[in-house]
């Protein structure tokens, strides 16, 4: 190929991959060049019902963009008149959020939407006995990605693929192959699409970037701990160190002394990830993947030398926040970071997103963002040793990535995959992800900004943020889910449960009730009794599986 | 004729035909047979029989099933495992905590509810002319939800200006009610004998009131202490009565669930996790019906016997 050509196709793929131009044309174009319709195929893999036919907007559905031709034509005879869809959704900002689109959906539509809340320590008992007990009595599931297990334990599948439903341009359109990989795996089941895209959470370091780089602060740092006030901190020590001092004293000049650090860690309310996505440099590095178990034996791993070095110094941040964050939901955590108390907080996208809303806080156009901050000495618990780096850092997609998936019991499913499916066309989804009471967070390639996808500050803009709080987010988000060393997801039968486990031990350390040590064993030896019931073998199967997608 | 006369007429040897005539029963049934009427009694025992099968036998005996299986979501049971479950209940240290939190939970809670309810029950007593406005204020708790009641005490007790850490804290005292093990439990039994005190108040009124007024006028000729007439007279009468709220309250209190889960979920770790609670994440909500199931079988025997302690130790009293 000559270099021109090399070029024209460069740029053309770009121009694809970006989401510039659609499959056909880019194929259209490449093959004028030269290259083989077999190596584009495997280049570009087909976007189900995307095609010629997709225009920007139409008035029978203004609140979808891009449309299908044949989705205009479908709307016009108001095809679910009549027809009522039941969903199950998490009591919280995820579960607002579908609120929100559901009388939207029905106007265009006809259908109607019945939506029943639970709150999220019930949520997975809720889903699993409308299933297993056969009543089916709702059609979707809002659910935990640490569920998606438990929906495959019997020899036929609780939920059903949407694979057939995408290839059908009558419904909402979104494009699968936009997921960054790290979301679609999450969405996935040994390589089949389940659910239909909503959310897509991940863990990063959320910091006030004008006190780190207020010049007194500087002073008063360097001159305590002897070296410059790092921002943002690169390694756990440095975090440490920032939260220790920035703890007990008024930095925002409110009359109250302020906090280092915020977390939350009530049980049953997802207070674990914060561990788990800390604990995960400590044990994740380029020479081991693994972080719950042993691939070979399914022996956990969870109290190996690296994890409890991790919650030894887990523990260390609690003095630096309030002594309540041990009985905090997530809410209450974010509250502290954004009422301007709290100078760090390691968590999900929300608070950036929220941070937005200038009524509410103090903190919009001052929120920095990086990586979980790394650490020089990892373990490996596969050799039982502890290996020197550099820095090492490891990105994680820990949360909820909360989404909806079919029931196989459902007898609308064409119906209800339409109404999911409207909420993940890329108008719905941009706007859930921009606006920080939806608790959605981004996982499409548009929503970044080039190269990695198409997005725009001023589409962010246009939903009231902050651009240099976009920039500063949307990199950090994105690099975090595109570092080399990617702390494992757990997804095998009776994850929720291995969890709960861990959760209610990390807990009890948190509140003086039990030593790391003792916690840790005594949360793999549950462990042990969790996969023996499952059946060890089937176990690892799956488990071995979950690497190789 | 009652059934105790029946009884004794078929003992003294009357016939089967003499009986059946002056039975009101004939009129349901066709004359002359005994068998007949065997029919209708159990006719009229097999509701309740049924129900007891239904509700009762069968689940107990399906549960003591499960106690020997491995169940597994969305398989069911996928085998048998001898005494395993009973022995990774035995081990586990949570359970034996849970155990130890509810007795501790029920042993403050119960006697303090039975204690405010009969003296609260004793001072409304006292002024009649205010049973009307005290009552409904009294028993307002009664109606409200056990969640409902945890979930408010979120926001009574947290130190990030709950009512209870605020007036505390004006008096000097900074209690960590949601931050520590005893903490979340003593809230827990504040707001339980807040809910269940005007159950008790209710049961005392009604003992107080079967109390004949004579009984008090006569010691009034001998006394104008009114401690000496409450524990003279109106507690020892009431008594009886008394041993019913706290038999309801004990079994009710063993079963504790809905206010701890809402308000602290269990935690922090398992400081505050009840047996039910523990039973309902085991067996609801990660669906172990073998370990559940042998945790609640171990549970029914050990209640089982100390009720049955406690029912012989009123029944002395009483005698």
């Amino acid at each position: 190929m000559s270099k021109q050509r090399e070029d024209d196709f460069r740029e053309l793929a770009a121009g694809y991959f970006q989401g510039r131009i659609n499959r056909r044309r880019f194929i259209q174009q490449a093959t004028k060049l030269g290259i083989s319709a077999a190596l584009l195929s495997r280049l570009a893999p087909a976007t189900y019902a995307a095609g010629d036919n997709l225009v920007d907007s139409s008035p029978e559905a203004p609140n979808e963009s891009p449309i299908t031709k044949e989705r205009i034509e479908f709307l016009k005879s108001k095809p679910y008149k009549g027809v009522t869809i039941n969903v199950l959704v998490l009591k919280a900002t995820v579960g607002d959020c579908l609120k929100y689109h559901a009388p939207k959906w029905s106007e265009e539509t006809g259908g109607h939407v019945n939506v029943a809340e639970v709150p999220i320590d019930t949520l997975h008992q809720q889903i699993f006995s409308d299933l297993s007990t056969g009543l089916g009595r709702y059609d979707t599931y809002m659910t935990g990605c640490w569920f998606y297990g438990d929906f495959f334990t019997g020899n036929e599948p609780y939920i059903v693929e949407i694979a057939p439903f995408l290839k059908d341009p009558k419904h909402p359109y979104w494009d699968p192959d936009q997921w960054l990989p790290a979301m679609r795996r999450l969405y996935s089941w040994q390589g089949k699409v389940y659910g239909v895209l909503f959310d897509g959470d991940a863990q990063i370091l959320y910091y006030r970037k004008d006190i780190f780089e207020k010049p007194e602060n500087q002073e008063k740092f360097k001159a305590k701990l002897g070296y410059d006030l790092p921002s943002p901190p690169k390694t756990m020590k440095q975090m440490h160190d920032l939260s220790t001092f920035f703890t007990g004293w008024d930095w925002n000049g409110d009359g109250q002394s302020d906090w280092g650090i915020s977390l939350h860690a009530k049980v049953n309310e997802q207070g674990f990830f914060h561990f788990l996505t800390l604990a995960s440099p400590y044990v994740v590095s380029k020479d081991n993947k693994y972080f719950f178990f042993n691939p070979d034996t399914m022996k956990p791993l969870i109290n190996s030398e690296g994890h409890l070095r991790a919650l030894e110094d887990y523990v260390k941040f609690l003095p630096n926040g309030p002594k309540e964050a041990i009985s905090w939901t997530l809410g209450q955590g974010w509250n502290l970071f954004l009422s301007g108390h709290a100078v760090m907080e390691p968590t999900w996208g929300d608070l950036p997103t929220f941070a937005q809303d200038p009524k509410s806080n103090l903190c919009q156009g001052k929120v920095g963002a990086c990586v979980i901050p790394g650490v020089d000495e990892a373990f490996n618990p596969i050799t039982g040793k502890w290996d020197k780096y550099e820095n090492n850092v490891a990105g994680n997609t820990n949360g909820g990535t909360w989404h909806c998936v079919i029931s196989r019991f459902s007898k609308k499913k064409e119906a209800t995959y339409d109404f999911l499916a409207y909420m993940a066309n890329k108008k719905n989804a941009m706007f859930n992800c921009a606006n920080g009471w939806t608790g959605v967070q981004p996982g499409m390639k548009y929503e970044y900004f080039p190269p990695i996808g198409n997005g725009s500050l001023d589409e962010w803009a246009q939903y009231g943020w902050n651009k240099d709080d976009a920039t500063r987010y949307l990199n950090a988000y994105y690099e975090n889910l595109a570092l080399p060393n990617q702390e494992e997801y757990l997804r095998i039968p009776g994850a929720a449960e291995y969890w709960h486990e861990l959760d209610v031990r990390v807990s009890a350390v948190l509140a003086g009730q039990a030593q790391p040590k003792a916690a840790l064993d005594e949360t793999a030896q549950a462990w042990e009794q969790i996969t023996d019931r499952y059946g060890r073998d089937a176990q690892k199967k799956l488990y071995q599986e979950s690497f190789a997608s | 004729m009652s059934a105790g006369l029946v009884r004794k007429k078929r003992a003294k040897g009357a016939t089967t035909s003499s009986l059946w005539v002056r039975n009101p029963f004939s009129v349901l049934v066709c004359r002359g047979s005994l068998s007949r009427l065997n029919i209708v009694k159990y006719v009229f025992i097999l509701p309740a029989a049924l129900w007891i099968l239904s509700f009762t036998i069968i689940p107990l005996f399906s549960a003591i099933n499960y106690t020997f299986a491995n169940y597994v979501l969305g398989r069911g049971i996928t085998g048998y495992v001898g005494f395993t479950n009973y022995i990774n209940v035995l081990s586990s240290r949570a359970f034996w905590y849970s155990l130890f939190i509810t007795i501790v939970y029920v042993s403050i809670a119960v006697p303090l509810e039975l204690i405010l309810g009969f003296l609260l029950a004793w001072f409304v007593t006292l002024c009649p002319r205010e049973h009307n406005f005290f009552r409904p204020i009294l028993t307002a708790p009664l109606f409200t939800m056990e969640v409902a009641i945890g979930y408010l005490g979120i926001t009574l007790f947290t130190s990030q200006g709950g009512l209870f850490a605020e007036v505390l804290s004006y008096l000097g005292l900074n209690v960590p009610w949601m931050t520590t093990s005893y903490g979340g439990l003593a809230a827990s039994i504040i707001l339980d004998i807040w809910r269940w005190t005007p159950f008790v108040f209710l049961i005392s009124m009604a003992g107080l009131a079967a109390i004949p007024d004579q009984l008090y006028e006569a010691a009034l000729l001998e006394t104008s202490n009114y401690r000496q007439l409450m524990t003279n007279i109106a507690f020892p009468l009431s008594w009886p009565v008394l041993s019913v709220a706290l038999l309801l309250r004990l079994i009710e209190g063993l079963k504790t669930f809905g206010l701890p889960l809402a308000l602290t979920g269990g935690g922090p770790g398992i400081s505050t996790q009840l047996f039910s609670i523990l039973n309902y994440y085991t067996t609801i909500q990660f669906f172990d019906f073998g370990k559940g199931s042998a945790m609640a079988i171990i549970y029914l025997l050990l209640v089982s016997i100390a009720i049955s302690f406690i029912f012989s130790a009123l029944r002395k009293s009483f005698d």
